[in-house]
C-alpha cells in the first residue's frame, strides 16, 4: 500500500513539472543534436546524388548499409539496422549489461560521459525542485538548486562508479568465466543461454539496485541538506536495506511503466509511414514524446521515491 | 489363397530389381577402393581399423612409392602444420590434457601378393612427408616404397592396420558428450597425377584431394549407438555382446566420414525431386534441435531439388544431415553424401538457419563431391561455386532473409531490413580485394581472412556476375554443362575457362582472369551529369553576326553530358541508362575498357538520372552507390535516418544517467 500511496503521490507532483521536464527534453535533444548534426552530413555525403536516397526514404537498402559500414568511422559506425524501433532500445541495455559501452566509438564515450556530468548537475535542479511541497518550476530556483548540489552529486557519482565498476568488471567478469566453464561442458547451447540469462538479470538487478540506492543518497543530501556525502550514500544503504520490499516494489513498478511506455512506443513508431517530410516529421514528434515520456518516468521516479522516504522517515 | 502376381507388379518388381542392383553400379572408374572393419572403443576413445585398399594406377605414369594422407596426426601435437597456422589465426587447443590430443598411427601395411599368396609388408619403407613446408612434426602425410613399380593400369591391393585416437575436437572431428563425429579419419591414399603424387599435409584451409572409388565400411561399436555415414546403410548385425556392426556401402565417393551418438535423433523420408528420382534422406537430429526437424528437413528437400534442377540430378541413393553436437566443431561439414548443418535452438522464420549451412554442405556434395576439385589447391572451385549455389538454391527456394541480430541469446529479426542476394560475400571482397589472388593454395593467402574473401566471396561473386553478364539461359546451360561434364572426374581452372568459352561463343578468359589471377577491383561510377542550355552565339556564323540572340530551337535545347568512370582496375563492358525528366531513356554500351567516357545529347528535356549497370549485373562491383546519380537527390533520406538514429542516441543519453543523476 505503502508503495502505491506513494507512487501517485509522486505522478501527481511530477504532473505539475511538466515545464521542467520539458526543459530537460531540450536538453537532452539539443546535447544530442551536436552529435546528430555531423551524422546527418555524413549520411547525406554518403547518400550523395544517387538514387540510393530514394531507396532509403521508401526503406532501408542493406547493400548501401553495407557499404557504409565497410568504410564508417567514429560516429558512423553506430549507424546500422539495429537502431530501428526495438533495437535502438535492446541496443543500449545490452551496452549496459553486457558492459559494451566501452565499445562504442570515443567520441560517443565522450559525448556521453560529458552527458551524464551535465546531468548529475541537473538532478540537483530536479531534486530541489520537487522537494518543494508547491511546486512551481523556475529555472533561477532550478539552477540554484543544481549548482548548489552539483559538487556534492559529483561525489555520489564518483562513489557510485566504485560500485558500478564492481559489477561490471568483478560481478559481470565472474559470471563470464562461470559461463565460459559452463559452456566448455556444457551438452548444448540451451543451458549456456538460460545461465546467460540469469546473469544478464542479475547484473541487470545490481545496476539497477545500485542506482536506486543513490537516488535515496541524492534525495538524502538534498532533504536533508547534508553536505556529508559518504554518510548519506551510506544512510541512504541503510534505508534501502532497512525497507528494501518498500523500495525495491516503487522502483520496479516504475521500472514496468517505463517498459510499457517504451512497447507502446516501440508499436506507434513502427506504423508511422516515414517516406515523406510530413511522415519524418510525425516520426521525429512521436520520438521526442517517448524521450519526454521517459524524462517525465524518471522525474516521476525521483518524485516517488522522494515521498517515500519522506513517508518512511 | 496366394494371389497371383499381376503383370505390372512383375514388372515393377523387376524394374525395383534392376534399381537395386544398378545403385551398386558405379558411375565412374573406381580408382581407390576401401573395404574396412573398424571398432569403436568408447572406453578408450580409440578406433582399431583394418583397410583393405585396392588402388589402380589411373595414369600413363608407373610409380614405385606410394602416398597417404594421415590427417588425424594433425592432433597429435601443436607443432602440426595445421595447428601452427590454426594457432596463427587464434584458435588452439585450449587446457589439452594427455587424452585429448588424436592421432592415427599405422600398425602395418602390407602389398598382397596375390599371385604368390603372400603379403608384402611395407612398413619398413614409411616415412612421413612434409611436401608443403619444412615442418618435420607435421606427420600428416607419409609413403611407401613399393618392391617394383605400380603400371600404368595396373591395380594393386594393400592390406593396413591403423590405431586411431580420437580427439577432442578441435576442427571438424572428434567427439564430446558421446558425440562422435568421425572424419578424416583413416590412412587414405593421395592423388597419382601425371606422373607425380599430389598429397598435401593437412592445413587449416583446404583438406580435401582424393580420387573416386567404392567404400565398403564395416563399423562395431555400442548398440546404443545411432549411427550415420557416407553411403547406403545397408546392414546392422548385433554381436550378442553389447555391440552392433553397421555396414555402409558407397561407391563414386571420394571420402567416408560416419558419426554415431547414443543422443542423435533419426529421421528418415523418401524424397522424389524429380519424377521417378527418389533418394532417402537421413536427419539426425541433436535433442534439442528436435523441434527443428521440419525446417532441416524442408532444407534439405528444397538443396536436392534446386542442385537437381541448376547442376544435375543428384544421382546417390542416400543423403545424409547430421545435426552436429554442441561444441562437437563439426558444423557446417562436408562429406560425400553426408554433411553437417548447424543451427541454434532459438531462430527465426526469415533467419537462414538451419538453411543457409545445410544448403552449402549438401552443395558440397556436387562442389567437390562429384565434381571433384582440388579444395587443396584451387580452393575457389570448391567454396567459392559452393557458396555461389548455396544462395541461388536459398533465394530460389526462400523469401529474402531478414537482418537479424542477437540479443542475450535472442535473436530478432528487423521486419525492415530484407537482405538481397546481392550482399552474399561483397563485404568481404571491398575489404580484400587487394590482397591476394583468388587462384592461389589454400593455405598460402596471407590470413584467413584473405582465404575466406578470396575462396568463398569472390569465387560466388565472380560467378554471379558471369551469370547476369552471359544471361541466364546461357549461364544455366553452362553450369550444368560444367557440372555435369566434371562429375567424378579432377577439373583444373582452365577446364572450367573452356566450358564457359564455349557457352559464351568466345574466348572469356579476358573476363575470367581478371578475377581468377588478379586482385583489381571492379568499380564503375557516374562521375557527373549535367544539363545545359546552349552558349549564347556570338561573332560570326555563316555570314550572319549574331550577338547573344538564340534562336527558338536554341533556346529549346539542352546539351546534356553524362560521365562514367572506371575506377577500379577490373574492365568489363558495361551499360549506362540515361533517363530524362519527360520520362525518356536512352540506353548506352560502354567497352568499360578507358577509364572514362562523356556522353552527350542535344535536345528538349534535361538529364533527371543516370545509372551505369542498370540491371545490377556487375555484382563483383565494390561501390554500388557511385553506380546511380539523380539530378534532384532526395531530401528526405537524410533527416529519416538521422532522426531515427537520434532516437537511440537520445535513449542512449537518457538510459545512462544511471551512471550519474
Amino acid at each position: 500500500m505503502k508503495v502505491i500511496i506513494n507512487f501517485l503521490k509522486g505522478l501527481k507532483t511530477t504532473s505539475r513539472a511538466t515545464r521542467m521536464i520539458i526543459f530537460l527534453l531540450v536538453i537532452n535533444l539539443a546535447f544530442s543534436m551536436i552529435l546528430a548534426v555531423p551524422m546527418f552530413h555524413s549520411l547525406k555525403n554518403s547518400f550523395g546524388s544517387s538514387l540510393v536516397g530514394e531507396r532509403m526514404a521508401e526503406g532501408f537498402d542493406y547493400l548501401w548499409w553495407e557499404e557504409y559500414r565497410d568504410d564508417a568511422q567514429g560516429l558512423e559506425q553506430t549507424f546500422s539496422p539495429s537502431i530501428i524501433g526495438k533495437g535502438a532500445i535492446l541496443n543500449n541495455l545490452e551496452g549496459l549489461i553486457q558492459v559494451r559501452v566501452f565499445d562504442l566509438p570515443p567520441i560517443v564515450l565522450v559525448f556521453g560521459l560529458l552527458y551524464v556530468i551535465l546531468h548529475t548537475f541537473l538532478a540537483g535542479g530536479i531534486l530541489s525542485t520537487l522537494k518543494k511541497p508547491n511546486l512551481h518550476f523556475s529555472m533561477k530556483k532550478f539552477f540554484s538548486g543544481a549548482g548548489s548540489q552539483f559538487f556534492r552529486f559529483m561525489l555520489l557519482m564518483f562513489f557510485s562508479w566504485i560500485f558500478f565498476l564492481i559489477i561490471g568488471q568483478v560481478v559481470k567478469g565472474g559470471f563470464d568465466s562461470i559461463l565460459e566453464s559452463i559452456r566448455d561442458t556444457a551438452f548444448s547451447e540451451v543451458t549456456p543461454f538460460y545461465f546467460g540469462l540469469i546473469f544478464s538479470a542479475i547484473v541487470l538487478f545490481l545496476f539497477l539496485f545500485i542506482q536506486m540506492v543513490f537516488d535515496y543518497g541524492r534525495i538524502k543530501v538534498v532533504l536533508e541538506d547534508s553536505s556529508n556525502v559518504l554518510k548519506s550514500a551510506a544512510g541512504a544503504f541503510g534505508f534501502v536495506l532497512r525497507h528494501l520490499g518498500s523500495t525495491l516494489g516503487l522502483f520496479f513498478l516504475l521500472f514496468l511503466v517505463q517498459i510499457i511506455f517504451t512497447l507502446i512506443f516501440i508499436l506507434i513508431q513502427g506504423i508511422i509511414p516515414q517516406s515523406s517530410f510530413m511522415g519524418v516529421v510525425m516520426a521525429f514528434f512521436c520520438q521526442q514524446i517517448f524521450i519526454f515520456g521517459l524524462i517525465w518516468i524518471r522525474c516521476w521516479l525521483y518524485s516517488s521515491q522522494m515521498e517515500l522516504y519522506r513517508y518512511l522517515k | 489363397m496366394p494371389k497371383k502376381i499381376s503383370g505390372s507388379v512383375l514388372i515393377s518388381l523387376l524394374f525395383l530389381a534392376v534399381f537395386l542392383v544398378s545403385s551398386d553400379e558405379p558411375f565412374c572408374k573406381q580408382v581407390a577402393n576401401y573395404n574396412m572393419n573398424v571398432v569403436l572403443d568408447t572406453e578408450r576413445k580409440m578406433i582399431s581399423g583394418e583397410e583393405f585398399l585396392t588402388w589402380t594406377n589411373d595414369t600413363e605414369y608407373p610409380t614405385d612409392e606410394l602416398w597417404f594422407h594421415l590427417y588425424w596426426n594433425a592432433f597429435k601435437n601443436n607443432m602440426s602444420t595445421f595447428l601452427t597456422e590454426s594457432s596463427r589465426r587464434g584458435r588452439s587447443p585450449k587446457g589439452f590434457r594427455m587424452e585429448d590430443w588424436g592421432y592415427c598411427r599405422v600398425e602395418s601395411i602390407r602389398l598382397i601378393d596375390e599371385d604368390n599368396f603372400r603379403e608384402i609388408d611395407l612398413s619398413p619403407t614409411m616415412a612421413f612427408q612434409q611436401p608443403d613446408n619444412e615442418n618435420t612434426y607435421d606427420q600428416t602425410t607419409f609413403l611407401v616404397k613399393l618392391p617394383k613399380p605400380v603400371e600404368p593400369g595396373e591395380t594393386i591391393e594393400l592390406h593396413i592396420e591403423f590405431l586411431s585416437k580420437i580427439p577432442r575436437p578441435i576442427s571438424r572431428t572428434g567427439v564430446y558428450k558421446k558425440n562422435y563425429f568421425i572424419a578424416q579419419w583413416f590412412p587414405k591414399i593421395g592423388v597419382f597425377e601425371n606422373g607425380e603424387w599430389n598429397c598435401h599435409q593437412f592445413h587449416t584451409p583446404g583438406e580435401f584431394f582424393a580420387d573416386y572409388g567404392t567404400y565398403d565400411v564395416k563399423i562395431t561399436l555400442p548398440s546404443s549407438m545411432i549411427v550415420g555415414a557416407t553411403g547406403e546403410h545397408r546392414e546392422i548385425t548385433d554381436n550378442g555382446d553389447g555391440t552392433s556392426t553397421h555396414q555402409f556401402f558407397q561407391h563414386s565417393v571420394h571420402d567416408f566420414a560416419w558419426t554415431a551418438s547414443p543422443h542423435l535423433i533419426e529421421i528418415k523420408e523418401d524424397y522424389e525431386f524429380a519424377p521417378g528420382k527418389t533418394t532417402e534422406i537421413t536427419l539426425l537430429l541433436q535433442p534439442y534441435h528436435k523441434h527443428l526437424e521440419k525446417r532441416y528437413m524442408i532444407a534439405v528437400k528444397n538443396a536436392i531439388k534446386y542442385c537437381s534442377q541448376f547442376y544435375g540430378d543428384y544421382p546417390y541413393t542416400t543423403a545424409t544431415c547430421v545435426d552436429p553436437g554442441y561444441n562437437s566443431r563439426s558444423g557446417g561439414m562436408e562429406y560425400p553424401t553426408f554433411f553437417t548443418g548447424g543451427t541454434y535452438f532459438i531462430t527465426r522464420k526469415r533467419d537462414d538457419s538451419p538453411e543457409g549451412v545445410t544448403i552449402h554442405e549438401f552443395g558440397h556434395g556436387y562442389f567437390y563431391g562429384m565434381v571433384g576439385t582440388n579444395e587443396f589447391e584451387n580452393a575457389w572451385m570448391d567454396e567459392g561455386f559452393t557458396s555461389f549455389l548455396d544462395s541461388e538454391v536459398y533465394y530460389a527456394a526462400y523469401e529474402n532473409p531478414l537482418y537479424t541480430r542477437r540479443y542475450f541469446g535472442i535473436p530478432l529479426s528487423f521486419n525492415e531490413v530484407e537482405i538481397p542476394i546481392e550482399s552474399d560475400g561483397i563485404s568481404s571482397h571491398r575489404q580484400t580485394w587487394n590482397i591476394d589472388n583468388m587462384q592461389r593454395y589454400a593455405w598460402k593467402f596471407l590470413d584467413g581472412g584473405s582465404y575466406g574473401a578470396n575462396s568463398y566471396a569472390k569465387g560466388e561473386l565472380m560467378l554471379r556476375t558471369l551469370k547476369r553478364y552471359l544471361g541466364k539461359g546461357s549461364f544455366a546451360g553452362m553450369i550444368k554443362s560444367y557440372s555435369q561434364r566434371w562429375w567424378f572426374r579432377h577439373p583444373k581452372p582452365q577446364d572450367f575457362y573452356d566450358v564457359v568459352s564455349e557457352f559464351a561463343d568466345q574466348d572469356m578468359s579476358w573476363f575470367l582472369d581478371q578475377f581468377v589471377y588478379g586482385s583489381g577491383k571492379m568499380d564503375y561510377a557516374i562521375g557527373s551529369i549535367s544539363s545545359k542550355r546552349p552558349t549564347q552565339h556570338q561573332g560570326w556564323f555563316n555570314g550572319e553576326f549574331r550577338n547573344g540572340q538564340t534562336t527558338e530551337q536554341e533556346s529549346q535545347t539542352f546539351f546534356t553530358e553524362v560521365l562514367v568512370r572506371r575506377l577500379g582496375e577490373v574492365k568489363i563492358p558495361v551499360e549506362v541508362l540515361v533517363i530524362f525528366d519527360d520520362g525518356s531513356e536512352i540506353r548506352e554500351n560502354w567497352d568499360g575498357q578507358y577509364r572514362w567516357k562523356k556522353f552527350l545529347y542535344s535536345g528538349p528535356h534535361r538529364v533527371a538520372k543516370a545509372v551505369v549497370d542498370p540491371e545490377f549485373k556487375l555484382v563483383i562491383d565494390v561501390d554500388r552507390t557511385n553506380n546511380s546519380m539523380t539530378s534532384k537527390p532526395n531530401k528526405i533520406a537524410p533527416y529519416k535516418w538521422t532522426s531515427r538514429w537520434l532516437t537511440w542516441l537520445q535513449h542512449a543519453m537518457e538510459f545512462f544517467t544511471i551512471f550519474g543523476g
